[in-house]
C-alpha cells in the first residue's frame, strides 16, 4: 500500500503582475519522504516553497497539507508545518535559548514544556554548552544549526527547507546533510529546495525539476537518472560524414540511439565512457575528423541540460 | 589594479544610489528643509529689530498725558511696536489677556489711570500717592525675551519720571527757599532735593511708579518659569519623537535578517504583530518621560505644575503620537538610507516647527501656523499648559484629543500602508 500524501500541490499558479512565477505545478510529498524541489535561480522553487508555507496567497490551483486546506485552513496549516528560510532568521543580539525560548513561546509552548523543548533544540544542535551566548558571537555552521532547531521547536510534522545550503561552507553543509537524514530516519517529512544537484542525489527520496515556472520532471533520483541511459555524447562530424556514419555509430554495442541535433550528433548511449571509445575508433579508421565532442554523465545535472537546454547554475 | 577596483566599486555605489530615488531626495531635500526651517525660526534672534519687531500690547487708562508720551517714546524706539488698537477696537484689559491666553501676543501693557498723576504730584506732599504699570507676560515666554524688555521699559520709566518730576521740584525749591530757613530746616530741606533731583523716580525710599510683572487670569503660576519648565518640555519631545527611528529600524532589521518571514509561517496574525512589534517602544516611550520629567523635577526641582492626570494624559498621548509616526515611517521605508533619511528630515524638521528648539512666539506668523501640523507643537503647548501656566487636567483634554487624532491617523496610514515582505 502506498504510503499516504501529506502534501498534494494541484495546478498551483502564481504571477507577479505579468510574469509568471509559477504556471501549473503538481505534486504530492508523501508522508515521511524527503522532496526535492531542484531548478536554477529563477525557477520558482523560493515562490513555491512560499506559497506552502503560507508567506504568498496563490492565484490559482489547490493545495492540502494534511488534508487540510492552504486557503481556509491558514492558521491550522501553520502549527503542521516548521519553515527553514534561506537567511539565518534568528536575533543576533539574543542568546541561543532565548532565540528558541522566543519562537516556542510565538507556538504557545509555556512553562516546563517550553524548557524542554529549548533544551532538545540546543542539544540537537549541538549548542547546549553555549546557550547563554549571543547568537553573534557564533560561527555561521552554529547559526545554520540554530536556524534549523528554531524551526523544529515546535515539533511539525512537515519541514520546509529553502536552498539552506547557500552561501555555507564544506563542514556547515555537512552537518545540515546529517541533519536532515536524521530528521527522516525520525519519520520527518521534508521538502528541500536547492539548485546543486549533489544535495538531492543524496538525500531526496523523490525529485521535482523546475523551470521558468513549471515542473519538467518528476521522479525518484534514479528514475531521472534512467532518462540519460549511460549517458549522452554529442558529436560534431562533418556533414557528410555524419550522414554516413549514422547506421555505423547506432550498431555499437554501447550505443542505445543515434539522431541529428544542431548539426551534432545525439549519441544515447548505454555506457557513455565505453561507448566514446567505440565512437573515436570507429572514426579512426573511416579517417573521419571529430570536430567537437561533449559528454554528458549520468547525473542531475546533465538530466537538467537534456530536459531544458540549460544548466542548473545558468 | 588597486586604483581600479577602487573606481569600480565607487561606481556601482554611486549607481545603486541614484537608482534608489526616495534616498536621493532625502539626502539632497533634508539639509535643504533644515536651512529654510531654521533660518526663518531664528530670524526673531538674527533679524535686526526694524523688520522684525517686538510687538507690546498696551492700554493706556491714564487719565494724563504722561502715558501716552511714554508709549508713544517705546513705540519710536527700534525693535518695539506699541499696539493700541486690535481690529480697529481699542484694547482693553480684556482684550489683551485674552490675546495672550489665545497666543496671538504674549506682552501687554496697562498704564493705570493715576500714572500722570502720582508722577506730577508736588515732592513737598506729606502723603505721597504710588502707583504700579501692569506688565502682562505669557509665562511661557522665555525670560532671556522678557528681561531686556523690562529693562528698557524701566529706563524709559526713569527718564519720563524724571522729566514729570524736576519742574515741580525746582517749583518746590524756589518756594522753599527763603532767608528766614532756619539751620535744622536748611539741612532737611537739602537732604530731600538731593534725594528728589537725583533720585528722578525715586521718592521717599520706594519708586513712586514700579512695573509690576503679572499673568493672565487662568494660568496659574506661583512664579515665573524656570530655565527648565521653559527648555524639558521642548527636549522631551524632541526625544521622544527619535522612537520612530529606533522602530522603523527594527522593522527594516527584521524584514532584512528574515525573521519576519519566518514569524509569518508561526500560527500569529498581522495586528498581533504590529502590535508586538509597537508595544514595547510605546513602552520605551513612556519611562523615557517618566525620567525626563522625574529628573528634572528632583534634580533640578522644575515644578510639575498643578496636575498629575493631566501630565499622565499628555504623556500618554505623546508616546502614543511618536509610536504611531514610527508605524507610519516603517511602512513607507524600504532602505536604511531612506530610513536614516526620513527620520532625521521628520524628527528635526517638525521638531524645529513645533517650537522644540526655538520658542514658536518669535517665529513669523506663517511659520507658527505651520507648526500646527505637526504634533509637536500640540505636545508642547500641552506640556507648556501643565507645566508653566498650571492648567489642569480638563483644561489640557482638547490637546490631548489633537494628539490623539494625530497618533490614530499615523497608525491608520501606517498599517494600511505596511508590508511584512
Amino acid at each position: 500500500m502506498a504510503p499516504a500524501p501529506v502534501v498534494e500541490v494541484k495546478g498551483l499558479v502564481k504571477k507577479y503582475g505579468d510574469r509568471i512565477a509559477v504556471e501549473g505545478a503538481s505534486f504530492s510529498i508523501n508522508e515521511g519522504e524527503i522532496f526535492g524541489l531542484l531548478g536554477p535561480n529563477g525557477a520558482g522553487k523560493s515562490t513555491t516553497i512560499s506559497i506552502l508555507c503560507t508567506l504568498l496567497p496563490p492565484d490559482g490551483g489547490e493545495v492540502t497539507i494534511c488534508n487540510c486546506d492552504l486557503r481556509r485552513e491558514t492558521d491550522r496549516i501553520k502549527t503542521l508545518i516548521g519553515f527553514v528560510p534561506q537567511e539565518l532568521a534568528l536575533y543576533p543580539t539574543l542568546s541561543a535559548w532565548d532565540n528558541l525560548a522566543f519562537f516556542g513561546r510565538i507556538y504557545g509552548l509555556r512553562g516546563e514544556s517550553l524548557k524542554e523543548r529549548v533544551a532538545s533544540g540546543l542539544s540537537l544542535a549541538g549548542l547546549s554548552d553555549r546557550a547563554k551566548d549571543a547568537v553573534q558571537t557564533f560561527s555561521g555552521g552554529m547559526k545554520r544549526r540554530l536556524n534549523i532547531a528554531a524551526s523544529l521547536i515546535h515539533q511539525p510534522r512537515i519541514l520546509f527547507l529553502d536552498e539552506p545550503t547557500v552561501g555555507v561552507d564544506p563542514q556547515s553543509r555537512n552537518f545540515i546533510f546529517e541533519h536532515v537524514e536524521r530528521l527522516r530516519a525520525e519519520g520527518m517529512t521534508i521538502l528541500y529546495t536547492t539548485h546543486y544537484m549533489e544535495e538531492v542525489e543524496r538525500l531526496c527520496d523523490r525529485v521535482a525539476i523546475m523551470d521558468k515556472g513549471r515542473i519538467v520532471a518528476l521522479d525518484s533520483v534514479k528514475g531521472l537518472l534512467d532518462l540519460l541511459g549511460g549517458g549522452i555524447i554529442y558529436a560534431g562530424l562533418p556533414a557528410e560524414a555524419a550522414r554516413k556514419l549514422q547506421p555505423s555509430i547506432e550498431s555499437l554495442s554501447h550505443v542505445r540511439s543515434v539522431s541529428a541535433q544542431d548539426n551534432r550528433l545525439k549519441i544515447e548511449t548505454l555506457n557513455a565512457r565505453k561507448a566514446l571509445l567505440e565512437l573515436i575508433n570507429l572514426c579512426n579508421e573511416q579517417d573521419v575528423s571529430i570536430l567537437s565532442l561533449e559528454v554528458l554523465e549520468p547525473n542531475l545535472e546533465s538530466v537538467f541540460l537534456h530536459l531544458t537546454g540549460k544548466r542548473l547554475r545558468e | 589594479m588597486r586604483l581600479s577596483q577602487i573606481l569600480a566599486l565607487t561606481w556601482k555605489d554611486l549607481k545603486i544610489f541614484f537608482k534608489d530615488r526616495g534616498a536621493v531626495v532625502l539626502i539632497f531635500l533634508q539639509p535643504m528643509m533644515f536651512i529654510v526651517v531654521m533660518s526663518y525660526a531664528l530670524s526673531g534672534i538674527y533679524r535686526s529689530g526694524e523688520d522684525r519687531p517686538i510687538r507690546l500690547l498696551a492700554v493706556n487708562q491714564d487719565q494724563g498725558k504722561q502715558g501716552a508720551a511714554l508709549l508713544r517714546q517705546l513705540g519710536e524706539m527700534k525693535g518695539f511696536q506699541v499696539e493700541t488698537v486690535w481690529e480697529g477696537q481699542p484694547l482693553t484689559r480684556e482684550k489683551v489677556e485674552r490675546l495672550i491666553i489665545e497666543g496671538k501676543r504674549n506682552l501687554a501693557l496697562i498704564f493705570p489711570s493715576d500714572f500722570s498723576s502720582v508722577l506730577e504730584q508736588s515732592p513737598g506732599n506729606q502723603d505721597r500717592k504710588r502707583t504700579k504699570i501692569l506688565f502682562i507676560v505669557d509665562p511661557t515666554t522665555s525670560s532671556q525675551f522678557v528681561e531686556p524688555i523690562l529693562g528698557t521699559l524701566q529706563g524709559l520709566l526713569e527718564r519720563t519720571t524724571y522729566t514729570a518730576m524736576v519742574p515741580k521740584g525746582i517749583d518746590y525749591l524756589f518756594e522753599r527757599l527763603a532767608p528766614q530757613t532756619s539751620l535744622p530746616e536748611r539741612k532737611a530741606f537739602k537732604s530731600r532735593a538731593e534725594e528728589t533731583m537725583s533720585g528722578g523716580m525715586l521718592g521717599e525710599r520706594e519708586p513712586l511708579v514700579t512695573v509690576e510683572k503679572v499673568v493672565p487670569p487662568g494660568m496659574r503660576v506661583g512664579k515665573f518659569p524656570d530655565t527648565f519648565q521653559q527648555n524639558v518640555p521642548g527636549y522631551t519631545i524632541y526625544g521622544v519623537f527619535w522612537i520612530v527611528n529606533l522602530l522603523a529600524g527594527s522593522v527594516l532589521r527584521e524584514k532584512r535578517e528574515g525573521t519576519f518571514r519566518r514569524l509569518l509561517t508561526a500560527p500569529i496574525g498581522r495586528a498581533v504583530m504590529l502590535a508586538g512589534k509597537m508595544l514595547p517602544y510605546y513602552i520605551i516611550n513612556l519611562v523615557q518621560l517618566l525620567l525626563m520629567l522625574s529628573v528634572s523635577s528632583l534634580l533640578f526641582g522644575m515644578s510639575l505644575g498643578h496636575s498629575g492626570a493631566g501630565l499622565v494624559a499628555v504623556s500618554l498621548a505623546v508616546a502614543a503620537t511618536a509610536t504611531g509616526l514610527g508605524v507610519l515611517v516603517s511602512a513607507i521605508v524600504r532602505t536604511e538610507t531612506q530610513m536614516s533619511g526620513l527620520t532625521v528630515l521628520l524628527l528635526l524638521g517638525l521638531s524645529a516647527m513645533g517650537g522644540c528648539f526655538v520658542p514658536r512666539f518669535i517665529m513669523p506668523p506663517w511659520l507658527r501656523t505651520v507648526g500646527l501640523v505637526t504634533p509637536h507643537a500640540w505636545a508642547l503647548d500641552a506640556y507648556q499648559d501643565l507645566l508653566v501656566r498650571g492648567y489642569q487636567f480638563f483644561e489640557v483634554l482638547p490637546k490631548v484629543g489633537v494628539l490623539a487624532a494625530f497618533a490614530v491617523l499615523f497608525f491608520v496610514i501606517g498599517v494600511w500602508r505596511f508590508r511584512f515582505e
